[in-house]
């Protein structure tokens, strides 16, 4: 490639936290900025919305977005980085796949202002500024960037780990992008990259959150009662959490075999939880054993359910 | 369907091929009234209904989801009805949090000679589904995919 690509990285509905991961890579971040030529960033470059407006359409090459559709600005955002935009990239949980902040569409718009601000509170102009100003509104729903925008790859994780960042720059630079819709981490689960060992007739006794237990070093977290997502979520960053003691919580997303992650992780939980024997007499164990998941919807679906709900 | 008086609930029901499926077709030789309100799926067996199924019926309107399987060691395959079981467990525990009442899934045992059972067990249902109404009508209204 004879130019440098032209890329562009924005934030919708975000926690900052997207746009500090590139330093994950650590000394390579110098020679991807060096290999790429950033003509948006409002989080490290003073650009203004009427820079990117002035731009022509399909001049920058690749638009990474990251943050969840929350409001009438981010809609537009991205509609305007979709038309001066080769290609869009959602970068990170939100964009991927809604994040944890669509888990805010359990409730509606209003009850949401009222839990946050108390009641009567109405959204309006900033205080102390006239005219015209007022702040964006906040949308009915949190939605992934692919219900506003055609996405042509994704960058999970929350945030985005070292590997896959480099994953995509790599392909980038080799100027052997795979065919979109493509999303950078492994189509394998998570379990088939981490180093804890697990039996094949696994089954579990008990259900436990992280902070009620030391786990044992090399087992299987499963296997020690931790809800880890792994068997239902995509590799590629290391097995980073449960290599730390700490069960995955699906942030690359459920594998393409896996589907909905809810239903295949409830699924799995349902085959795992059982005695020594099965029966009527277990029944009533195996209940107190479910009966333990704190919060099936919120582990089930952390960041995944705004792609994924059926409902809210 | 505004009210819950003259609602007509509609249920999906999944039913074990070699137990419940039978037994409802039992109830029909046999002519045993029963409300029209079910709509019946065949499956292999009652380990083989996928939550995702029962998310995705209630999602489309359903106003409760039936699941009818083996009695417990009656199991075609040894054990899917303990699955089975287990799944709607956990569902119970999820569909509150989806803002849908946990009593519009049921599980029941029915076996191939229970026309009879079949019958009255929808029939409960039946009435339990017109007691807790339709549907939010929002609820409906949202359904995203």
């Amino acid at each position: 490639m004879s130019a440098k690509p032209k890329i562009a990285v924005y934030w919708t509905g975000s926690c900052g936290g997207c746009d500090v991961s590139f330093l994950e890579v650590g000394e390579a971040i110098v020679e991807i900025l060096s290999r790429v030529e950033v003509v948006f960033w409002p989080a490290l470059v003073d650009v203004k919305r009427s820079d990117l407006e002035a731009m022509p359409p399909g001049s920058i090459d690749y638009a990474l977005i990251n943050g969840v559709i929350r409001t009438e600005e981010n809609r537009e955002m991205a509609e305007i980085l979709r038309e001066k935009s080769k290609y869009i990239v959602a970068y990170g949980a939100c964009a991927h796949l809604g994040g944890v902040p669509s888990l805010a569409d359990l409730w509606g718009k209003e009850e949401i202002f009222r839990a946050v601000f108390g009641e009567g509170f109405r959204p309006g102009p900033p205080p102390g500024v006239d005219g015209e100003a007022r702040l964006p509104d906040l949308s009915e729903k949190a939605v992934p960037l692919e219900e506003v925008v055609r996405v042509d790859y994704a960058v999970p994780g929350c945030p985005p780990p070292a590997p896959l960042i480099s994953r995509f720059f790599t392909a980038l630079f080799s100027g052997e992008m795979p065919d979109p819709p493509y999303v950078f981490a492994n189509v394998k689960a998570l379990c088939e990259e981490c180093p804890r060992e697990r039996h094949d007739d696994r089954r579990i006794e008990r259900i436990v959150r992280p902070h009620e237990i030391v786990p044992d070093p090399n087992k299987c977290l499963l296997e020690q009662g931790l809800i880890c997502m792994g068997p239902v979520t995509r590799g590629g960053c290391n097995a980073l959490c449960p290599v730390a003691g700490m069960p995955c919580t699906g942030c690359l997303g459920p594998t393409p075999e896996a589907g909905d992650p809810g239903a295949a992780m409830l699924s799995a939980l349902a085959s795992l939880v059982r005695f020594e024997d099965e029966g009527e007499e277990y029944f009533a164990r195996e209940d107190e054993v479910l009966e333990r998941l704190a919060d099936p919807l919120g582990t089930f679906y952390m960041y995944a359910f705004g792609k994924f709900r059926r409902r809210s | 369907m505004a009210d819950g008086n003259g609602h007509e609930p509609r249920i999906v029901a999944f039913l074990c091929r070699w137990c419940s499926y039978a037994g409802a077709d039992l109830a029909g030789t046999s002519r045993i009234k029963y409300p029209p309100n079910i709509i019946p799926i065949r499956v292999p067996c009652s380990g083989r209904v996928d939550p995702a199924w029962v998310m995705e019926a209630f999602a489309r309107g359903a106003d409760g989801v039936f699941i009818g399987g083996c009695h417990p060691g009656d199991c075609h395959y040894v054990s899917g009805n303990y699955k089975a079981r287990r799944r709607v467990t956990l569902l119970r525990k999820l569909l509150p949090q989806l803002g849908i009442d946990p009593r519009r899934l049921r599980l029941e045992w029915i076996s191939a000679t229970e026309g009879k059972r079949f019958a009255e067990v929808v029939t409960e249902f039946v009435e339990e589904l017109k007691e807790l109404g339709p549907m939010r009508a929002e609820e409906a209204a949202q359904d995203v995919r």
